[in-house]
């Protein structure tokens, strides 16, 4: 009889946190989607009511667009400068150590101190980049204040910020080239070129996949840039869909909305990773 | 050994977590806001009422730090452990609280009305009644939003006070305008106002200049937009021409040295906390002065502006609503009023402020504050509306789109900002 308890009484404290963290919220999120709750007056059931506002709500689906804008300029301009600074970092050049800690010091800094420090260099007047374009002759930028500038300074900032981690991955993959074939190459009288493109790129392919799947992860998360800079204007062109559902949550205490946008939201999120995942494994 | 430590450590959590109410034998907690002024206003005026009262002890609190006071006053909510009465509740949240049944009705208090129609003229007695004909709040303060400006700069173009008509406006906003470093970019403008679209944001720009222009207009009336009319077209028109000219900055320049003290803008649309900032930072022979906010060339009445209300509230935890509201009219008779005026320096939200007696005296030690005593007569807090931040959330991105991009005519973004907040109210 003991011994019948004993396994469940062990794993308990597993049980008991994956119930009351994960299981009961995900469950009371999906009652919610049914609902109507300011969180001080009592739920009203209103059925599918939720799903249909969603599906005729311009801004939810704005958010999503500025979301998929900032993925197609986030990731693809990620890899080129990680996997470049990889490369770099790759060689025996020196202080080697101080380089590969300095790159990747910005993804331990804290989101929100980075992003007030990156406010300030976009700044109009004051910012430094302004007055480095000023100073060699060009117009200023409206960095976070012009429409079409700001998601892509958004996106130029997450790199800067998130480069690093990935450096640090695609360093690992580098190491595990065997050295053999650059030596075959070398014997051939292949360029630098050829041999990072022909020998490197195929060999670290499943690295470069991660890196695809886990920022397509992190962009899809994207709150603290635009919460912090520029509160998702100017003209809605920042709005992600995150902060989105965190503003009707926490700005309107629309709960039963905000947990609806929420849902399907992850299902978008849980079908792109699908397609990668399937992606991934043909590649193999 | 260890057990005999933690006993004693649980026991002090055990009793700890006993209601101050029973512990301390108090009939009531009261909450203000909490900085340094108000709560010193309240321990005062809490500190006499024990002593007068000694029988019915009120227990003051400032609001517990949270990230904002609304956020506080929605957790207490939620976890029912609300103070019995509340000082500092924005207008435009009483109604969604109202409408969820967390407070009491005051005017089913005996001689609550009475109490009201001394103190309030009428306009703001039906400013604060809810939708269902109950008032749930005692209006107690007001920070009128009127214009701050820098009488040197105005003087200079040859402006003996503020401007009060919209051409006024333009005309020492093109002269005011200036380019004093000559790097081909405006550095010197007449005023400034916050370009984020967060819904405040538009107390200081276009719900002031909105009531001016009205004559102190709603934006909702019983669950519908009445705003897209030719006071809010005006406004409109007027501050899109505000941002095209530059005579505003479209940039922040909040990060910076206070902009108006330093002379980077000639003026503001700002409150009366603004005196004790300026005494305290501005530079050598700085010269300011209030006055109410522009209205359109045709418009000749007095300008009437937002005046950012706070009120008090009893909550339904509340055992004894009857004594809270002794409690409350004693903090608020003439004499506890004229305390809170020399403490906080805010402005007591009653008919007489600026003809009782009482009062002169600290109006003649404080000139400044006379314009805002002046224009207490012509405030106007928020429409009743449990989505009201929603309205003005919605008002703000068209306002953005219109006004600070110019990519909507102030027609379009008004209609626009009609149908949707007309959705808002669809059942």
């Amino acid at each position: 009889m003991k011994k019948k308890y004993l396994p469940y009484f062990l794993v308990s404290p597993y049980l008991i946190h994956f119930a009351i963290f994960v299981a009961f919220p995900v469950g009371f999120s999906i009652y919610l989607t049914f609902n109507n709750w300011n969180i001080i007056a009592p739920m009203e059931f209103v059925g599918l009511a939720n799903y249909k506002r969603l599906f005729s709500d311009a801004t939810f689906w704005k958010s999503l667009l500025n979301t998929v804008i900032f993925l197609v300029i986030h990731i693809p301009l990620q890899i080129v400068i990680a996997l470049f600074l990889a490369e770099l970092l790759n060689q025996k050049i020196k202080f080697r150590g101080f380089f590969r800690a300095a790159f990747f010091l910005p993804v331990i800094v804290s989101g929100v101190v980075v992003t007030i420090l990156w406010q300030q260099l976009y700044g109009f007047d004051t910012g430094l980049f302004n007055r480095l374009l000023v100073k060699v002759g060009l117009g200023k930028i409206g960095w976070l204040t012009d429409p079409n500038i700001a998601m892509p300074a958004i996106a130029v900032m997450a790199t800067w910020k998130n480069v690093g981690l990935y450096v640090i991955l695609f360093l690992v993959g580098l190491q595990t080239v065997p050295p053999q074939y650059y030596e075959a190459a070398d014997l051939e009288g292949a360029t630098h070129f050829q041999k990072f493109f022909k020998i490197t790129l195929p060999v670290i392919n499943p690295t470069i996949f991660m890196v695809v799947v886990l920022s397509t992860i992190g962009g899809f998360s994207l709150f603290i840039e635009p919460y912090v800079m520029t509160g998702g204007g100017p003209l809605n062109s920042t709005i992600s869909a995150v902060l989105y559902i965190y503003k009707q949550g926490f700005f309107y205490y629309h709960m039963g909305y905000a947990a609806t946008l929420g849902f399907f939201f992850a299902m978008i999120i849980l079908a792109v990773v699908v397609i990668q995942k399937r992606l991934v494994e043909k590649d193999r | 050994m260890k057990m005999k430590l933690l006993i004693p450590i649980i026991l002090l959590f055990i009793v700890s977590c006993d209601s101050e109410k029973s512990s301390r034998k108090v009939d009531m907690i009261y909450w203000s806001a909490n900085n340094t002024q108000e709560m010193e206003f309240a321990a005062k005026i809490v500190k006499d009422w024990n002593d007068k009262y000694p029988d019915n002890k009120v227990l003051f609190q400032p609001v517990p730090e949270g990230q904002s006071s609304e956020e506080v006053i929605l957790a207490a909510v939620v976890g029912e452990t609300t103070p019995d009465i509340y000082s500092n509740m924005w207008e435009g949240d009483v109604e969604a609280y109202a409408q969820a049944g967390v407070l009491i009705p005051l005017d089913t208090l005996n001689g609550f009305m009475d109490f009201l129609n001394e103190r309030c003229d009428s306009a703001t007695i039906k400013e604060v009644t809810s939708l269902d004909g109950h008032i749930y709040q005692i209006p107690w303060k007001i920070n009128p939003i009127i214009q701050l400006y820098n009488k040197k700069m105005f003087e200079e173009v040859g402006f003996d006070k503020a401007p009060r008509t919209y051409s006024e406006f333009l005309e020492a906003g093109k002269k005011i305008q200036k380019d004093s470093d000559g790097d081909g970019y405006v550095d010197r403008w007449i005023g400034y106002a916050e370009v984020t679209v967060t819904w405040w944001q538009r107390f200081f720009d276009f719900y002031p200049l909105y009531l001016a222009a009205s004559g102190g207009a709603p934006l909702v009336e019983k669950n519908k937009a009445v705003f897209n009319n030719d006071a809010a077209l005006k406004v409109f028109t007027f501050l899109r021409e505000v941002y095209k000219q530059k005579y505003f900055p479209k940039e922040r320049i909040s990060a910076r040295q206070d902009a108006f003290l330093s002379g980077a803008i000639a003026s503001r649309f700002t409150g009366p906390w603004e005196i004790a900032h300026a005494e305290k930072f501005k530079p050598k022979g700085f010269e300011y002065d209030f006055y109410p906010m522009p209205v359109p060339d045709d418009f000749d009445e007095p300008s009437y502006t937002y005046g950012d209300p706070k009120n008090i509230v009893i909550f339904n935890t509340c055992s004894n609503p009857s004594l809270a509201f002794k409690f409350i009219k004693y903090a608020l008779s003439e004499q506890s009023d004229l305390k809170f005026l020399e403490i906080t320096g805010q402005l007591p939200r009653r008919k007489d402020i600026d003809i009782n007696k009482k009062y002169e005296s600290y109006f003649e030690k404080n000139p400044k504050m006379k314009t805002f005593a002046a224009q207490a007569k012509y405030v106007r807090g928020t429409d009743q509306s449990p989505v009201l931040k929603e309205v003005f959330d919605l008002i703000s991105q068209e306002y953005e789109a219109c006004v600070i991009y110019g990519v909507k005519t102030p027609k379009q973004a008004l209609d626009d900002a009609e149908k949707a907040v007309n959705l808002l109210f669809i059942k």
